[in-house]
């Protein structure tokens, strides 16, 4: 008995190890090399933590004023415009509608909700060519409106399935009283339901971010020039070139995963509970 | 905490009338009530403009010859998917594709499996590994591709310099674009890398369901705990592993990032996904395109089905 336990526990640290290891060694790396000039991370063996510490590939990066720097700065401010943009109108549309799924009846109301559902079993790239020429016909390649469009139809129904989750969970009881007082029903919803259902909201905004900052193929298509390309396409592009040192090239990758590795590590409860509401029935 | 199943959507108790009626004004909305329609329609326009719309024109559009450098738009029937399979780009990105579905469903699914059951029950700082675990998932997979090559690569990779130092290899060695297998397999590691931590959150949501009870009875059964673990935690987990690896069939088949940056345009470790790129605005060859997007969509879509069809189990407690 004891020792199965013993033998349980030792299982379990294997286990342990192995997380810490699979997820921080290639993020510890990638940082240990953005802190080395060219001439240390290029010596072999390599330099397991930087000889002498620099950070002049964040400053020839963010403040040089150097082509790559530029398109760095200007990457940056698109991303956070395009994602901003795309979670803040997500996250509204879908609330509204996850409150009518969840609270109203009304016809049509089984089969949009179900067609909404469906989009989610289709790969996202199925759109990519016809979103191309659609959004073409209309002047909106390569502007921020025809990028955040493409965002918001894409997270749409997760983030509604996620709302609606959430609003299933909440006893009607509270509102009924709100609505027995005499509110109306988008009274109730803003001053009652709203604040009650933030976790959920937290939930589909964390979630639907951190989607828009990860996409690529969608923006390398919708961007055709250096107004609106979101730093994903930048950095991809900096590393096809083959001339960028790997230590720059290192420095613009932890950049790009600063944002979204702080919200993961500090959010990370409200992504585990909106990725796996209502998965497992 | 349990939720209704799908199928059975929950009737809404204030529409049951009695507390319409209290409300003022209530019986005159009583007849037509716009206010549902109001709050879906947003949702509604974005689903049917940027996404039915869009999956109507690839249906059709595969079936005509669409370039822009050939015009005008003109029908062929199979004309597009013809020239597809003649194609030898498609025909050995169509094998990669196999072997990133096959290799990255297969890997994402163990490890998410063991990851799940490391964190099954309660310790001390299990809250913060969850935390580190989600971390690759939420990386954008280009950045991940620039990370993973500082481990690949051949003149100052993290692995040549371990390998050495443990005097494993004699000198630093050529890992990607060396061998397809070879090559195949490393860059499909790196989407494991983004993909094993939905799979093992999924496998772990379904593993706190199972009644602590049943491991007990199991333990009083004599059951070691590799057998508890075939005759319990597997067959109850299956919902949760079914839906892991329906999100992996789903990403592998249709991977673009790792491969654009650690195999650019070599055909060693393209993918389906890249030559639809290629094909459709490198060479402006739409109609072709939409054919291979669609051939793509219908894989994922016969093989989420298989997925579901012989892993899933429903499981009642």
């Amino acid at each position: 008995m004891s020792l199965r336990v013993f033998r349980r526990v030792r299982v379990r640290w294997l286990g342990i190890a192995f997380i810490l290891l699979w997820s921080l060694v290639p993020i510890y790396w990638t940082i240990n090399t953005s802190l080395q000039s060219e001439a240390q991370a290029g010596s072999k063996p390599a330099h397991y933590l930087p000889p002498t510490p620099t950070v002049r590939n964040y400053s020839t990066l963010l403040g040089g004023s150097g082509e790559v720097s530029g398109q760095i700065r200007q990457s940056t401010a698109n991303i956070f415009v395009e994602c901003g943009a795309a979670t803040l109108v997500t996250v509204v549309l879908s609330t509204l509608a996850a409150y009518a799924f969840a609270r109203m009846t009304f016809r049509g109301r089984t089969a949009l909700f179900y067609g909404v559902l469906a989009t989610m079993a289709f790969p996202a790239y199925t759109t990519l060519i016809p979103l191309y020429r659609i959004l073409g016909d209309f002047g909106l390649v390569n502007t921020y409106t025809g990028i955040v469009l493409v965002y918001v139809s894409g997270f749409l129904p997760l983030a509604t399935w996620i709302m609606y989750n959430y609003l299933l969970t909440l006893p009607p009881a509270i509102e009924e009283a709100g609505l027995v007082d005499g509110a109306s029903r988008l009274q109730v919803l803003r001053h009652v339901l709203l604040p009650l259902a933030l976790p959920g909201i937290v939930s589909a905004t964390v979630i639907t971010f951190l989607f828009s900052w990860t996409q690529f193929l969608f923006p390398l298509v919708l961007s055709t020039d250096q107004s609106t390309e979101p730093l994903t396409v930048v950095i991809a592009a900096l590393q096809g070139q083959h001339v960028v040192p790997s230590t720059l090239l290192s420095a613009a990758g932890v950049i790009t995963i600063a944002v979204p590795a702080v919200i993961a590590v500090a959010l990370n409860r409200y992504i585990v509970s909106g990725l796996v509401s209502g998965s497992v029935k | 905490m349990t939720r209704p199943p799908l199928d059975t959507l929950p009737r809404t108790p204030q529409d049951t009338g009695a507390d319409r009626d209290a409300a003022p004004g209530a019986r005159r909305r009583r007849r037509f009530d716009p206010l549902p329609y109001l709050l879906v329609s947003p949702l509604a326009l974005f689903i049917v403009a940027l996404a039915l719309v869009p999956a109507v024109f690839t249906i059709v559009e595969s079936f005509f010859r669409v370039d822009a450098l050939d015009p005008p738009t003109r029908f062929i029937g199979l004309g597009n998917f013809r020239s597809l399979l003649h194609s030898a780009a498609v025909r050995t990105a169509a094998g990669n594709t196999m072997l990133y579905v096959l290799i990255g469903v297969a890997l994402s699914t163990v490890l998410g499996i063991v990851m799940a059951i490391t964190l099954q029950h309660r310790f001390a700082g299990r809250s913060v590994l969850i935390a580190v675990l989600i971390l690759p998932w939420a990386l954008p997979g280009v950045v991940e591709g620039i990370v993973w090559s500082g481990i690949w690569d051949a003149n100052s990779g993290l692995l040549n310099s371990v390998l050495t130092s443990l005097h494993l290899i004699d000198h630093y060695q050529t890992f990607l674009g060396h061998g397809r297998l070879e090559t195949i397999a490393l860059i499909e590691l790196v989407q494991v890398w983004q993909i094993t931590p939905l799979s093992a959150l999924l496998v772990l949501a379904s593993l706190q369901n199972i009644p602590h009870d049943l491991y007990e009875a199991a333990k009083l059964d004599g059951c070691s705990s590799w057998a508890a673990f075939r005759r319990v935690t597997l067959p109850l987990v299956r919902p949760g592993i079914a839906v892991a690896m329906v999100q992996a069939v789903i990403a592998t088949l249709n991977v673009f990032d790792q491969p654009y940056v650690l195999n650019g345009a070599a055909s060693t470790g393209s993918s389906v996904m890249a030559q639809t790129y290629f094909i459709s605005f490198q060479n402006l060859d739409f109609g072709a395109g939409y054919a291979l997007s669609l051939l793509v969509t219908a894989a994922t879509l016969v093989l989420s089905f298989l997925v579901v069809k012989f892993v899933h189990r429903t499981v009642e407690f």
